[in-house]
C-alpha cells in the first residue's frame, strides 16, 4: 500500500512531472476548444515529439491533454455554438442558449465543476474497479453493440428539436454520409463513384466542423449588426444549491459515461448524447425546457465525457484494449516507449496503473483550476465584433480541418457542408442527429452484419441469442420501454395503476 | 519582368541539380505514414526515424495519411516529384491492390529504401476451445462445418491469406466475422464472439502469456523464440513449406526514378539506422524479425511475397482480377 501510493503521488511531487501535466491540461483545454484541433490528433504527434523522453514525462503529457482535451470541447460549444469536439455537441444544445441569455460565464463555470466531477468518477471506478469493469466489457458481443446502436438511434428524438420528420430525416442522412467509403466487411466500393478520396469516406470531423462551425459563421452574418450580448460575469462559481440540485444526475452520467467510455469501440462522444437523452427522460420539471438553456442539458453531457476518460483508460491499462481513439493512440506510445501494454502490465509494471491514476487526479484538478480562471477572459471572445469574430472562427475552421489527415478534401467537405448545415438550419433541421447518425453508422453497419453473420445468417437465431443472454435481453427490453414508454398506452396504464391524473404525464411528440 | 527573372533563376538551380543532390537533404523529407498512429506500421517508422535522421543530418517530418487499406498515402507520394522529399512508410498491401481492384499501382511503382521487417503469423483461439494444435483446429473445422468462428480483417489482411493457405491445402469451411483490424478481433477472441483468429505474433503475444488465449501454432518453418511451445505449421503438414516464410511487412520506399544518388543515400542511412540496438530490441519484444534489406534483395522479396500471395488470393477466390493480367509469374 504505501507503494501504490508512492506511485500515485509520483507526478504530484515531482516538479517536471507536476508541470508537464498542468501545461498538458492548460493546453488540452486549448485543442479541445478549438475546432478540428483533436485530442486524437494531438497525443498522434506527442508520439514522435516525446520519442527520447522518459515514459512517465510523455505519460503524463498525455493524460492531461486528454482529460483536458475532452473538457475543453464545451467551452466553444458554449461560447460560439460550435462544439470543440463530438463529445460537447449535446452540451451545445442547451449551453448556447444560456450564452446568447447572457450566462455563460455561470454555464462555464457549472460545466466545469460537473466535468471535474466526472473527471473525478471516471478515475475512482479506474482506481478500485478496473479488471472488474474490463471483464464485463470483453462480454459485450456483436449484438450487444447492435442494441446499444439501436438505442442510440432513438435519442434522435431528444436531439431533433421541434419537428421529429426533419429529425430523422438529419439522423438517416448522417448514417447515409457514414456508409460512404470501402465497405469494412468486403472491401467493396460505396458511393465513392471511383473517387480514390472517397475510399476512406468522408472524415467525420470535416462534417462536423462544417455543419457546426462554418454554418454557424454563415448563420451569424444574419444579425451583423445586432449588438453582441453582454455577458454578466457576477457569478462563475456555481452556488453549493445548484451544485448538490444536480448532483445526482451528475453521477448517474459520470457512472454512464465511465462504462461507455471502457467499452472498447464506444467513447464519450456517444455518452454524453446518451447522458443528454437520459437528462431529458429522467428531468421531470426543469427550470428552464430543454433547448433554451436548461442547466440539466449541461450537466448530464458534461459529466458523461469526462468521466469516460477515466472509463477509456480502464481496459487499456488491465489488458491493452484502448478503450477509444485516444487511448489507441497511447497504447502505441507506450510501445515505443518500450513498455508492453497488455494483460500483464498490472503485473509487470504495477507503478503504471497507480501512476497513471495519480496523474488523472492531478489533471482533474488542474483541469477544474484553469477551467475556473480563464473564464472571464473567454467569455469577452463572444463580445468581440462579428467583423473580426467570424472570419476567425472560419480561419479556424479551415485550419483545423485540414490538420486531422493533411488533406485540402477534407477542406472542401468541411466548406460544403457549412453551406448545406446553413440551409438545414435556416429551413429547421437540426444537426446534431447528422452527428448522431454519422457515429452510429460504423456502430450499427459493422456489429449489425456482425450479429448476423454469427448465427449464420439466420434473423430467428439472433433473436434466440438476444433472449439467452442477460446482458442482450436487459438492452433489448430497455429498447422496448423506451418506446413502449412513449404510447398513450403506456400513459393509460400508468394513470390507471398508480392512480395518478393524466395530466401530470404528458406526451411529448419528440422525445421518441 | 520579375517572374522571368525567377524562372530563369530557378531554371538555373535545376541545371546545376548535381550539386543541389550533394547537399540532399537540404530541407525537411516528409515522411507518410500509410496506417494510423500507434498501429505497427507507424511505431516502426517512428522508432526508425530519429536514428535516421543523425546520419542522414536532416529532418524526417512524419505524418499519417491512412485509409483504403493504404492505398491513399501510396497514390499520394507517387503524386509527388522523384526528388526523395517524400518517402512512403507503408506495409505489404500495395502488392496487392492490383489484384484486389484497389489501385494500378504496385511497389514496382516505388523504389524499395529499407525493408524494415517482417512479422510472424500465428493462429490463436480463445482459451476454452477444444483444440490446441494447429492439426486439432483443421481436424475440429472439417468435422463442425461452419461451425467455428474466425475474425476477418478484410480480404488480403493477413487473415484472409492465411485461411486462403489452409484452405487451399486442407479444405474447411469457417464463418468469417469482419473486424477493423486484429486489435479489435482479437478483443472480440477474448470475449467469445470468435473462436479463432490468425494474426501476427506481436499483436497476441502479451494476451497469450496472460492465459488469455492461447496459441496453436506458428504460421513459419520453425518455432519462434517469444513462443517456444508453439509448433510451425510444417511440423504436421510439410506441404506448407512452399508458401513460407510468409508475412506481414513493413517498408518505406521512395517514388521511381528518384535520382540514384539520393536513393543511396536514403539506402544508406535507414540501413545504420536500423542496426541502432534500442530499435533492435524493438522490433523483437514485439516478435517481429527484422530483414534491413534494399537494393535487388529488397525486391526479389517483394517479387516473391506477390507471386505468392497474388496466386492464393485468386485461387481462394477473394481476388478480383487474375494475377496473370498484370504479368505477376505463379511461384
Amino acid at each position: 500500500m504505501p507503494e501504490t501510493l508512492q506511485y500515485f503521488l509520483m507526478t504530484w511531487t515531482q516538479p517536471q512531472l507536476l508541470f508537464l501535466t498542468a501545461i498538458g491540461t492548460f493546453a488540452g483545454i486549448y485543442i479541445g476548444a478549438i475546432p478540428g484541433l483533436s485530442v486524437t490528433m494531438a497525443v498522434s504527434i506527442l508520439i514522435s515529439f516525446t520519442f527520447s523522453w522518459e515514459v512517465n514525462n510523455a505519460l503524463a503529457l498525455m493524460a492531461g491533454i486528454y482529460m483536458g482535451g475532452v473538457y475543453g470541447g464545451s467551452r466553444t460549444a458554449i461560447l460560439l455554438n460550435i462544439p470543440g469536439a463530438p463529445s460537447a455537441i449535446a452540451t451545445a444544445l442547451d449551453g448556447y442558449p444560456l450564452a446568447k441569455k447572457g450566462l455563460a460565464g455561470e454555464a462555464i463555470g457549472l460545466s466545469t465543476t460537473i466535468s471535474t466531477l466526472g473527471g473525478f468518477f471516471g478515475i475512482l471506478i479506474l482506481a478500485i474497479a478496473a479488471p472488474f469493469v474490463s471483464e464485463f466489457a470483453l462480454r459485450f458481443q456483436p449484438r450487444d453493440y447492435l442494441l446499444l446502436a439501436v438505442m442510440g438511434l432513438l435519442l434522435v428524438g431528444s436531439l431533433s428539436g421541434g419537428s421529429m420528420a426533419k429529425g430523422v430525416f438529419a439522423g438517416a442522412l448522417g448514417i447515409l454520409l457514414g456508409s460512404v467509403g470501402l465497405d469494412p466487411l468486403t472491401a467493396e466500393e460505396r458511393f465513392t463513384f471511383g473517387y480514390t478520396d472517397l475510399m476512406t469516406g468522408i472524415s467525420a470531423i470535416a462534417i462536423m466542423i462544417g455543419m457546426f462551425g462554418v454554418s454557424e459563421a454563415l448563420d451569424q452574418m444574419h444579425y451583423l449588426s445586432m449588438p453582441a450580448i453582454k455577458q454578466r460575469l457576477t457569478r462563475i462559481v456555481p452556488s453549493w444549491q445548484d451544485v448538490k440540485k444536480h448532483l445526482p444526475l451528475g453521477l448517474r452520467c459520470s457512472a454512464l459515461g465511465t462504462f461507455i467510455g471502457a467499452l472498447p469501440g464506444t467513447g464519450g462522444d456517444i455518452a454524453a448524447l446518451m447522458a443528454y437523452d437520459h437528462a431529458k427522460r429522467s428531468t421531470k420539471n426543469p427550470e428552464v425546457p430543454f433547448g433554451e438553456g436548461a442547466k440539466e442539458g449541461i450537466v448530464a453531457p458534461e459529466a458523461a465525457n469526462n468521466a469516460a476518460v477515466g472509463g477509456a483508460y480502464i481496459p487499456m491499462l488491465t489488458l491493452g484494449i484502448p478503450g477509444d481513439a485516444v487511448t489507441a493512440v497511447i497504447v502505441g506510445a507506450m510501445f515505443v516507449h518500450g513498455l508492453n501494454p497488455g494483460p500483464l502490465l498490472m503485473i509487470e509494471r504495477p507503478e503504471i496503473f497507480w501512476f497513471t491514476v495519480g496523474t488523472l487526479t492531478l489533471a482533474t484538478i488542474f483541469m477544474f483550476i484553469f477551467g475556473m480562471t480563464g473564464i472571464k477572459i473567454f467569455t469577452k471572445i463572444v463580445e468581440w465584433p462579428k467583423t473580426v469574430l467570424l472570419p476567425v472562427i472560419l480561419l479556424l475552421s479551415i485550419v483545423g480541418c485540414y490538420a486531422i489527415n493533411n488533406s485540402v478534401t477534407d477542406v472542401w467537405w468541411m466548406l460544403g457542408f457549412g453551406i448545406i448545415g446553413y440551409f438545414m438550419k435556416t429551413y429547421g433541421y437540426q444537426l446534431g442527429p447528422v452527428i448522431l447518425g454519422l457515429i452510429l453508422s460504423r456502430l450499427i453497419d459493422d456489429n449489425w452484419r456482425r450479429a448476423i453473420i454469427s448465427e449464420q445468417e439466420s434473423v430467428v437465431g439472433l433473436f434466440t441469442g438476444i433472449f439467452m443472454s442477460p446482458l442482450s435481453l436487459f438492452l433489448f427490453l430497455t429498447i422496448v420501454f423506451l418506446l413502449f414508454s412513449q404510447t398513450k398506452l403506456w400513459v393509460k396504464l400508468k394513470t390507471r395503476v398508480l392512480g395518478r391524473s393524466a395530466k401530470d404525464v404528458t406526451i411529448d411528440p419528440t422525445q421518441v | 519582368m520579375k517572374r522571368t527573372l525567377l524562372a530563369l533563376s530557378l531554371a538555373a538551380l535545376t541545371s546545376v541539380s548535381t550539386f543541389a543532390v550533394a547537399a540532399y537533404p537540404e530541407k525537411d523529407i516528409n515522411g507518410i505514414i500509410a496506417w494510423g498512429a500507434g498501429g505497427s506500421t507507424d511505431t516502426v517508422a517512428r522508432s526508425v526515424a530519429p536514428h535516421v535522421e543523425k546520419i542522414l543530418g536532416g529532418t524526417i517530418v512524419l505524418s499519417n495519411k491512412t485509409g483504403g487499406v493504404g492505398v491513399i498515402a501510396t497514390k499520394f507520394v507517387d503524386s509527388q516529384a522523384a526528388d526523395g522529399y517524400t518517402l512512403l512508410m507503408n506495409a505489404e498491401n500495395p502488392q496487392l491492390y492490383k489484384v484486389m481492384g484497389l489501385a494500378d499501382m504496385d511497389y514496382s511503382n516505388f523504389t524499395p529504401i529499407n525493408v524494415l521487417a517482417r512479422g510472424v503469423p500465428v493462429i490463436v483461439a480463445r482459451k476454452d476451445a477444444p483444440y490446441n494444435t494447429i492439426k486439432e483446429f483443421i481436424d475440429y473445422a472439417q468435422a463442425h462445418p461452419k461451425e467455428v468462428k474466425t475474425g476477418s480483417t478484410g480480404p488480403g489482411g493477413l487473415t484472409s491469406v492465411v485461411l486462403a493457405m489452409i484452405n487451399t491445402e486442407n479444405k474447411m469451411e469457417l464463418t468469417a466475422i469482419p473486424y477493423d483490424g486484429d486489435g479489435p478481433a482479437l478483443t472480440a477472441l477474448q470475449g467469445g464472439a470468435i473462436d479463432v483468429m490468425p494474426a501476427v505474433l506481436g499483436a497476441t503475444l502479451e494476451h497469450v502469456k496472460a492465459g488469455r488465449m492461447k496459441v496453436l501454432g506458428v504460421v513459419d518453418k520453425e518455432a519462434h523464440a517469444l513462443l517456444p511451445d508453439a509448433k510451425p505449421i510444417t511440423a504436421d503438414y510439410p506441404v506448407y513449406e512452399k508458401y513460407l516464410p510468409w508475412g506481414p511487412f513493413f517498408g518505406v520506399f521512395a517514388k521511381k526514378d528518384t535520382p540514384e544518388d539520393v536513393t543511396a543515400k536514403l539506402v544508406d542511412a535507414y540501413n545504420q539506422g536500423s542496426q541502432d540496438e534500442a530499435f533492435k530490441k524493438l522490433l523483437a519484444d514485439r516478435g517481429f524479425i527484422q530483414l534491413n534489406i534494399a537494393g535487388k534483395e529488397a525486391d526479389d522479396f517483394l517479387k516473391r511475397w506477390q507471386s505468392v500471395t497474388s496466386w492464393l488470393v485468386f485461387d481462394a477466390g477473394i481476388a478480383k482480377k487474375s494475377p496473370e493480367e498484370f504479368g505477376i509469374p505463379k511461384p
